[in-house]
């Protein structure tokens, strides 16, 4: 059984016998609620992560995530999903991260599986909170587009307040990221500086808030803002980041969808040769995201 | 790996369900379900004033959205039977339509669900839910979870119900109450 077959069947299996995940619907495109799944529902997610422009050259790259949540009770929820991506990247080479230019169609590497509890319910009590734990295995970088394996286990939580019967939502996530990473070696680069093939290990953090607004039935407009930091073996803190922008929603019985559009306010860390804007992270982060998500409920 | 981008677009199509919404009531079924032997409905919309929200808002706790509540008197061979109000509380995706019948000193005679459209808790419309409302008055707490139950996947929807009959009491008292 080749590489692709074999992943193949553990994604087939991991949505047939664990069906774990996420965090129902979402008002925002990033920061997450605290309200649980009720027991029983099941719900079906599809997701877009486009990450674009590093200052020089050309970069484009999408993530997807399509993912099934699954209500066990009342408070706790599952969720699996498969996740891809695709890279475009010409005219930009980072030593340890861009190797070379690629030109990776979207293509499946790997799967995620999440369970989440809620502790508080925020219609409920004065604020809700819920804590979320995963682990997601993918065999590509998104960052590069190369092989790469990576194993990551994150603990989140979650807060959620209602302002207004509800028509104002606050949230508020916390998240720690461990990450054991190593490189496949790419044929004609043997330099270590460019491409590393040494196992490594990341701790990331990561903290977001944001609003969302319901101006008119089913539609909701929101803003958010991300600050993410990462700590490596190699050279403590590698990178940060704060993000922010805003979020269009929509939600009926059955279906929702938010659109987030983020820019990279501010950076740090290491910059690779050249970076002519120095104020931003763009080794593994770009200046712009937009993330699409759509939600079917069954 | 092979690019398998087809693939991630099956979710994208699967997910083109046209939306729809359940509207239970419309003003005159809800009229004769909490009524069924009433003759005569007569129209008397509330119009309330800052310092009348204000006093709603005061006894219940519970913000006067409206500065127009539709209310009728319901009468039965000219006997004056009751009050029937229409409501809208919030939500999670749209405004939920109910209405309340009030006996003349204030007392929940019933209520009934005229529209709900949300994913979940579809159970709001049940009889064993709406139940717990009957013979509610003034000093009754209205809270979830205490004399209300809760409807789990629907709970801004249960207490933001809930607190629409802990407000239209209110208003009885502000507005209605001989």
């Amino acid at each position: 059984m080749n590489k692709t077959h074999l992943l193949s069947a553990t994604l087939l299996s991991a949505l047939a016998y664990l069906p774990t995940a996420q965090a129902g619907e979402n008002l925002l495109g990033y920061t997450k609620g605290a309200e649980p799944l009720p027991k029983g529902a099941l719900e079906l997610y599809q997701i877009f992560t486009q990450r674009s422009d590093k200052g020089q050259g050309t970069y484009d790259a999408i993530d997807s995530t399509t993912e099934l949540e699954y209500g066990f009770s009342n408070r706790f929820s599952g969720s699996a999903a498969i996740i891809g991506h695709s890279v475009e990247t010409k005219g930009l080479i980072i030593g340890g991260y861009l190797p070379q230019e690629k030109s990776l169609g979207l293509t499946l590497s790997g799967i995620e599986a999440q369970l989440k509890y809620s502790f508080l319910t925020p219609a409920l009590n004065d604020i809700g909170l819920s804590a979320s734990f995963g682990i997601d295995y993918d065999t590509i970088d998104q960052h590069s587009g190369q092989d790469k394996d990576t194993l990551s286990a994150n603990l989140g939580l979650q807060l959620q307040k209602y302002f207004m019967d509800g028509q104002l939502v606050w949230l508020g996530n916390a998240d720690l990221e461990t990450t054991h990473a190593t490189r496949d070696p790419i044929e004609g680069i043997d330099d270590e500086e460019e491409w590393p093939t040494k196992p490594e290990m990341e701790v990331g953090i990561g903290i977001s808030t944001g609003l969302s607004y319901r101006f008119a039935p089913n539609w909701s407009i929101g803003a958010e803002a991300i600050y993410e930091t990462e700590y490596e073996t190699e050279v403590g803190q590698e990178r940060w980041s704060l993000f922010a922008g805003p979020s269009l929603h929509y939600g009926n019985k059955h279906f929702w969808s938010t659109l987030t559009v983020l820019g990279q306010l501010s950076g740090g860390g290491e910059t690779y040769e050249n970076q002519s804007d120095t104020n931003l992270h763009l080794i593994e982060k770009t200046k712009q995201e937009v993330k699409f998500k759509l939600g079917y409920n069954f | 790996m092979k690019s398998i981008f087809p693939l991630f677009m099956l979710p994208v199509a699967a997910i083109t369900c046209p939306a729809y919404g359940i509207q239970y009531l419309s003003v005159e079924q809800a009229q004769m379900a909490l009524y069924p032997s009433a003759s005569q409905f007569t129209e008397n919309f509330l119009e309330l004033n800052e310092s009348q929200r204000d006093a709603i808002e005061s006894i219940s706790d519970i913000r006067q959205r409206w500065k127009t509540q539709k209310a009728w008197k319901a009468y039965e061979n000219g006997a004056f039977k009751g009050w029937f109000i229409i409501d809208k509380v919030i939500g999670k995706h749209e405004f939920i339509t109910y209405a309340l019948a009030l006996s003349p000193s204030g007392e929940v005679i019933s209520i009934e669900i005229m529209d709900y459209r949300e994913t979940y808790g579809g159970e709001v419309n049940e009889a064993d839910w709406r139940k717990n409302f009957i013979g509610a008055n003034k000093q009754s707490p209205l809270e979830l979870e205490e004399d209300i139950p809760n409807i789990s996947g629907a709970t801004l929807s249960c207490r933001n119900v809930t607190n629409g009959v802990k407000r239209l009491l209110a208003l009885y008292e502000v507005m209605l109450k001989p």
